[in-house]
């Protein structure tokens, strides 16, 4: 009842599916919409996860005081006041609820990751070493690229940008296709393992 | 003015982003746990208004389709998902959704394994295609671990090294221009919106 | 202490502090380096093109963004509204991310607001933010039935009442699937989309995933490829040439950079219609600073080893 059901569940709608892919029959293809519209009321409830996942860690740090625990309390009041704002005001341009986003969540969101810039510059001096042969050739293709992509590559010989797409379109993409090849395989055996009931963690719940 | 006003507080609150350049302190966190409470809050107002209401509220509520009611319930199990007792109540919704990989299986197979594959063996008619063949086959050699990698069969499998690296290497000089790119951004904004200083 | 000790144990701040100066600079004082364009760039200008003047073509774009890529991919968004508005060709948006459809809502009215005649509902229809467990289903239900698969636009209102959607039925009717993304860019529509109803893909990525997508441009998986700010840049300058002075695409015209120049200077471009190519000149001197680096880094290490083989013969 508690995890056989929902295993089965998967097991047979995983099978259906298969089976879907290959009939174009109308039943096949009722099965389909009935499947999307059923899937599509379910998936409303779904925000919870997020949600409540964020607030337990932050309830928690604020009640066992942990280190920094304040700014917790900034966390939730910025999670109830931007829903808050879109529950009053709406989500349409204009709002609210638009100006949080435009001045608050993506200055904030786009900064954090381009620190990288920083650390990734700070790695370049002082870690990316032509070690071995190996190491070098990655060096030597990354400064090709890195060059071929700007105009100063062109500027310097036109031939740099020729080169880069080169790069990208002979070694690279056997590269990435062969890459490819074995997480198509993966991706497929870890479908399977989902249908046949041997991958069950997204299940979660411990031993219930 | 609330246009001044949001540059501004953006403008705030991207250089309490930076100052963790310097070293961690409370303005970077300031910033950093505002980031993440926005980010959620963001989540609720949309589901609610943009899936519950069309999806759910709608066909029940207004056009009363009375057989969503199950899929309505069902669907209230992932409120359970932080109960002890009640947890697995959340596994039935969640059951019903991975049920769609069962699609995942032929059309993977088709688009990621079949399509690359065929390109692949196209008739080998330029120095670029070979090229490709044996970098190709090189590496799916190189993680093919049944057999030790001596001899021949060894030097081959070195040569998908070489192109393993050169692609890594053409990832990595692309990685240098994403993370520059952000930095640019930010700095676009802040030379240009609030200072004005970009024409 | 000696040189490659000194390179080695440099504060990372003076660092930051060069990086830093390097970008700024061109930014108050661009360079005005041209911009070339490459072919999956160019291939995917002309793929949208082809559907100017069309009331039975759209061009779907999926937003799959967050702030933390707006600087790669926000240019990219507006420079396809702006090519689509010019060119009249109709629009779909969508969103599986909440954050991606407030980057969505934010492109449209930025784009729009340059175009008054443009109509929410006749010339574009933005479909609003869907659950992401919703995103197979949909694209898949879009092969039959649009209107049916997504039902209501970020409005509420039904798609079946709108006006762009009446002919617009499926995926017949659509250009090309443009998925602009940060995380595992076109995937679902190369998996489902295209593989079972042969629509064409096409993508905008963040430059660190654009190396792992030429496999699917060599298969025609892909249609074209927008990777980074460079290939925003490049989209940009290829609306501004052509689009903006309402030429249709032509292959010949395109590779003659001094034509594409004149058309340029003709248009007289204002800062904001150009976001990406002025960070173009920045990302050049950054590119360098950090193949300086690479080599410094090199230099050094390469004295210490020395050093050392030295000290062992000795």
């Amino acid at each position: 009842m508690k995890r056989t059901i929902p295993l089965l569940i998967v097991m047979i709608l995983g099978m259906m599916f298969v089976v879907h892919t290959f009939v174009p029959h109308k039943i096949s293809q009722d099965f389909y919409n009935w499947y999307q519209t059923w899937l599509k009321v379910m998936v409303s409830f779904a925000v919870i996860l997020g949600v409540g996942s964020l607030l337990m860690v932050h309830t928690n740090k604020i009640k066992r005081k942990a280190p920094a625990w304040g700014y917790s309390w900034l966390t939730i009041l910025a999670l109830v006041g931007t829903s808050a704002a879109g529950f009053i005001w709406g989500i349409e341009d204009g709002t609210p609820y638009m100006w949080i986003f435009e001045n608050v969540n993506a200055p904030l969101g786009a900064t954090m990751f381009s620190l990288l810039a920083f650390y990734m510059a700070s790695a370049a001096y002082k870690a990316f070493r032509a070690r071995s042969m190996e190491a070098t050739l990655l060096l030597i293709a990354a400064i090709i690229v890195m060059l071929g992509r700007v105009s100063i590559g062109n500027a310097i010989t036109e031939w740099i940008p020729d080169i880069t797409q080169w790069i990208l379109n002979v070694p690279n993409l056997a590269a990435k296709r062969a890459i490819k090849l074995g997480v198509g395989l993966g991706m497929t055996a870890t479908s399977l393992k989902i249908i046949l009931g041997i991958e069950r963690t997204y299940l979660g719940g411990g031993k219930q | 003015m609330m246009e001044t006003i949001g540059i501004w507080v953006a403008a705030f609150l991207t250089l309490s982003m930076f100052s963790f350049l310097y070293k961690d302190n409370p303005f970077y966190k300031f910033a950093e746990h505002l980031f993440v409470g926005a980010s959620m809050g963001y989540f609720i107002p949309y589901t609610f208004f943009n899936v519950f209401i069309p999806y759910a509220y709608n066909p029940l509520f207004l056009r009363h389709n009375y057989w969503l009611i199950i899929p309505f319930v069902i669907g209230l199990g992932y409120w359970f998902r932080f109960s002890n007792n009640l947890g697995w109540l959340s596994r039935y919704p969640i059951a019903f959704s991975m049920g769609i990989v069962g699609m995942g299986v032929p059309m993977s197979i088709h688009a990621q394994i079949l399509v690359q594959m065929r390109t692949m063996m196209l008739p080998l008619t330029n120095i670029n295609l070979i090229l490709i063949f044996i970098g190709t086959v090189s590496i799916l050699l190189y993680f093919f671990f049944s057999k030790a990698h001596e001899g021949l069969y060894g030097k081959f499998t070195s040569v998908g090294i070489w192109f393993m690296m050169v692609g890594f290497g053409a990832s990595f000089g692309y990685t240098v221009m994403a993370r520059l790119s952000l930095l640019i951004g930010r700095l676009q904004f802040l030379l240009g919106d609030w200072l004005g200083l970009i024409k | 202490m000696n040189f490659s000790d000194y390179i080695q144990k440099i504060d990372r701040r003076y660092i930051f502090i060069i990086l830093a100066i390097a970008v700024i600079l061109p930014l108050l004082f661009p360079l005005g380096l041209p911009t070339f364009t490459t072919p999956p760039v160019l291939s995917l200008y002309k793929h949208i093109d082809e559907a100017a003047g069309t009331d039975d073509r759209a061009v779907f774009m999926d937003f799959a963004q967050s702030p933390s890529t707006l600087p790669e991919l926000y240019p990219m968004d507006l420079a396809i509204l702006r090519h689509c508005f010019l060119r009249d060709i109709k629009v779909l948006t969508i969103s599986y991310y909440p954050q991606g459809a407030a980057i969505m809502q934010m492109a449209i009215s930025e784009v729009k607001e340059d175009f008054p005649d443009v109509k929410q509902d006749v010339d574009y229809c933005n479909f609003g933010f869907r659950n992401f467990a919703l995103r197979v289903p949909i694209t898949l239900g879009m092969g039959d039935n649009i209107a049916e698969a997504v039902e209501t636009n970020a409005a509420g209102r039904r798609l079946e009442n709108l006006p762009i959607m009446e002919k617009l039925k499926n995926y017949d009717n659509i250009q090309v699937c443009m998925e602009i993304s940060g995380a595992a860019p076109g995937i679902i529509y190369i998996n489902y989309a295209r593989a079972r109803y042969g629509v064409d893909v096409a993508i905008g990525v963040t430059a660190v995933s654009a190396a792992d997508n030429y496999p699917y441009l060599q298969t025609g998986q892909l249609v074209g490829l927008l990777g980074g700010l460079k290939g925003a840049a490049e989209y940009e300058e290829l609306v501004e040439t052509f689009a903006n002075n309402d030429i249709p695409y032509s292959e010949k015209k395109a590779q003659n950079l001094s034509w594409r120049n004149q058309q340029y200077e003709l248009s007289k471009v204002p800062y904001k219609f150009k976001q990406a190519r002025i960070g173009m000149d920045a990302q050049a001197v950054a590119h360098v600073l950090i193949i300086i680096f690479i080599i410094i880094g090199n230099i050094g290490y390469f004295i210490e080893k020395r050093q050392d083989k030295n000290k062992y013969v000795k």
